[in-house]
């Protein structure tokens, strides 16, 4: 095995097995330690939300990652590579060519409260540019009506810093703790309580580019009806079956409906963590 | 009881259910458990194997295992070094798959040597000209690799991954993955060879004895194909059995086809090799060395059955099957023809085994049986508890198949798609909840 070791002779064969050998062991020591020092160089640099979200981003299904453009009809079928943040993406700008001028959304989309000059963020969030060029951010009233009445909201303390799909909101209830994404990048400025109501006001890094990635106009009622059928679907694969067979819309307190769903699952398939 | 454990949008049986599945399992590992600890506190006289059949069940199941686990190595590679992503719907499984395999086999190993405490010393005082030397180093090499393989899949828990660290270190193993994906097939490259290869070298076995091609007899090369061949048949039935058992949909057709096509290509170029060697064993090894080959099946036992059925039935017809992308599409065939192959592949190391020392090879010599004793059995049932439990457990609380959570749902937006095209929903699956508020909705302008 090693040079003093009893019966070790230097042979070509000998020398040439070990040093295989040796290298083989070392390669994967090095990996799981380059694997551990990479882990502490994204804590020091904060990437952890980032890898989370790409983390809770991969394991959608594809059916979960429909592209924009394919909810506004732009294009047939696409599905979004770019973890729901179009900034990034190359294909955006030549497919909002694309588009004819957006028709003005409705106050109601389906039942539900979606005011037309708020921005909407795939994982339940609305966005609202304020006079003051700050925004303001909150939970769509699909992510109210299936969250129920919370037990506690943990909102981000005034000061800190969010970043777009990195962790926004945490909403605490019996036996299920929730993280909502953030929807822009920014500093809280200012954030409600249960009497003003949960809202975030923050402060965006660049307000021109703030909210290029977020849904507008025409896209948003197809955003919604998926949602429902995965809310649908949600219930059916956690375990009490089909039951939303009722008919009409959500009420407020849906939740308390069914006291016996998993809505742990539920909501966090529909809030988009894995 | 244990679904915040499960993974979100799974479907999996109830807490108890889970119980009385576990149960007949850990009854069988318990008595595999007192059986090897017969064998390792009284001794090895507990079996059945003696100097002259040194090699009994454990070694033939061990290469059997090893070979089945080289789905493990082999889909590593295709997915990671030769970019076939299909093959992500199965990686996990085919981990779980290998280190059950390996760890299984380095288990009875262990019990095999009968001194395990002592098993440092092939490490420390290597003889470098033994194959079982290279076999060690790799197989424990490779078993380290498969652990660590193993890691993200465990990390990626429902609870653990909310634990930031874990979730990252997860994520940073996984870009790692392609570099132990290479370690892992160059190993399994090695230690599925020399475990071939030490069948080849056995001049005193002149039914092994094979020449050699460089520094490796011709079985090296064998046992390395044969294994690829077999593992990609091997994951493709382990997942179409626990899709039977959970009643549940876990990959896309495509990938059972391309597991089907992969296996098949290997396996044909195995038929191929294997039928060259054993010609040239027939012609000219054999009688070089003083025994014509049907001397080799005149015995009862194996007569020359056991080779037409080794290379023609569980070789040949499996190969164009699994070749030909019409019968791949049916069910059976695909199933069938991958049934066969690990029949082929447990024929094959059964045959290098036991019949390689039941053979008479001195004139003096009798025509040696051997059959297992009850502690061998369940020795091995040990491993086969062991690894019904493992994989058990990690498909309750881990994503084995990425493809399970989408074809869920699938039914769902098959009968929304046909209701966008007709109006209507046929597919058992209604939903009536979006339905009503469609058509609730229909006569408003968005």
């Amino acid at each position: 095995m090693l040079p003093w070791v009893y019966e070790f002779h230097w042979t070509p064969f000998h020398v040439i097995f070990l040093l295989i050998f040796f290298s083989i062991f070392v390669t994967i020591v090095a990996t799981v330690i380059v694997a551990m020092r990479r882990t502490k160089m994204a804590e020091v640099l904060q990437k952890t939300e980032a890898i989370q979200w790409h983390s809770d981003f991969e394991d959608l299904p594809p059916s979960m990652k429909t592209c924009r453009h394919e909810l506004s009809g732009d294009v047939k079928h696409r599905v979004c590579d770019h973890e729901f943040d179009c900034r990034s993406c190359t294909q955006h700008p030549v497919l909002s060519k694309r588009q004819t001028k957006a028709p003005m959304l409705q106050f109601e989309v389906y039942g539900f409260t979606m005011p037309p000059y708020r921005l909407y963020h795939r994982g339940h969030t609305w966005v609202q540019r304020e006079d003051d060029g700050t925004f303001k951010v909150g939970i769509d009233d699909f992510g109210t009506r299936i969250i129920g009445k919370p037990y506690s909201i943990e909102l981000p303390p005034v000061g800190s810093r969010l970043s777009v799909n990195g962790k926004g909101m945490l909403v605490k209830k019996p036996n299920t703790n929730i993280r909502i994404l953030s929807p822009i990048d920014g500093e809280v400025i200012e954030h409600g309580d249960s009497e003003k109501g949960w809202y975030l006001k923050i402060k965006a890094n660049d307000p021109e580019k703030a909210t290029t990635h977020l849904l507008k106009g025409n896209e948003v009622p197809n955003w919604i009806l998926r949602e429902m059928e995965r809310l649908q679907i949600s219930f059916a694969t956690s375990g009490i079956g089909v039951t939303l067979a009722d008919g009409g819309e959500l009420v407020p307190d849906f939740h308390r409906h069914f006291p016996k769903a998993d809505w742990d699952s539920v909501l966090g398939q529909m809030f988009l963590e894995a | 009881m244990d679904k915040f454990l499960i993974p979100r949008g799974l479907q999996r049986t109830s807490f108890g259910a889970f119980l009385l599945w576990l149960i007949p399992w850990t009854a069988l590992l318990s008595l595999g458990l007192y059986a090897i600890y017969l064998c390792l506190a009284e001794g090895l006289f507990h079996t059945n194997m003696d100097n002259r059949f040194a090699f009994g069940i454990w070694i033939f199941l061990d290469l059997t295992v090893i070979a089945l686990g080289a789905g493990a190595f082999f889909t590593g590679f295709l997915l990671y070094i030769l970019r076939r992503k299909e093959l992500k719907a199965v990686i996990n499984s085919a981990v779980v798959i290998g280190l059950i395999c390996y760890s299984g086999a380095v288990l009875v190993l262990m019990v095999d040597v009968g001194q395990p405490l002592r098993a440092w010393f092939t490490f420390w005082h290597p003889n470098t000209h033994s194959m079982l030397t290279e076999v060690t180093f790799c197989l424990t090499c490779y078993l380290i690799v498969l652990l660590i393989e193993y890691i993200p899949i465990v990390l990626k828990n429902r609870q653990l991954r909310q634990i930031p660290k874990f979730l990252v270190f997860e994520f940073e193993l996984h870009k790692l993955m392609p570099v132990l994906a290479g370690i892992g097939t160059f190993l399994s490259f090695f230690h599925q060879g020399s475990l071939g290869g030490l069948f080849g070298v056995l001049r005193g076995r002149p039914f092994a004895f094979r020449e050699e091609l460089g520094i490796w007899p011709s079985t090296f090369f064998l046992f390395v194909i044969s294994a690829a061949a077999a593992g990609p048949s091997f994951i493709m039935l382990t997942t179409w059995l626990v899709e039977k058992i959970t009643r549940k949909n876990l990959v896309k057709p495509e990938v059972y086809k391309f597991l089907g096509k992969v296996s098949g290509i290997m396996l044909i170029a195995y038929v191929l090799l294997k039928s060259i060697d054993t010609l040239i064993w027939i012609n000219s090894t054999s009688p070089g060395n003083g025994f014509p080959a049907f001397e080799f099946y005149a015995t009862q036992s194996f007569g020359s059955w056991i080779l037409f059925t080794e290379i023609v039935t569980f070789g040949l017809l499996p190969a164009l099957v699994l070749l030909s992308s019409r019968l791949r599409e049916q069910r059976r065939f695909l199933f069938g023809a991958g049934f066969l192959v690990c029949c082929g592949i447990m024929l094959n190391r059964f045959v290098m085994t036991i019949q390689t020392l039941a053979l008479p090879t001195l004139p003096f010599d009798d025509f040696l049986t051997y059959s297992p004793s009850w502690e061998e059995v369940a020795t091995f049932l040990f491993v086969v508890a062991y690894g019904m439990i493992l994989y058990s457990v990690t498909f309750r609380y881990a994503t084995l198949f990425p493809q399970e959570k989408e074809l869920n749902q699938l039914n769902g937006e098959l009968s929304m798609q046909e209701f966008a095209r007709t109006g209507k929903t046929t597919s058992f699956w209604q939903p009536k909840f979006v339905t009503q508020l469609r058509n609730k909705f229909a006569s408003s302008k968005l």
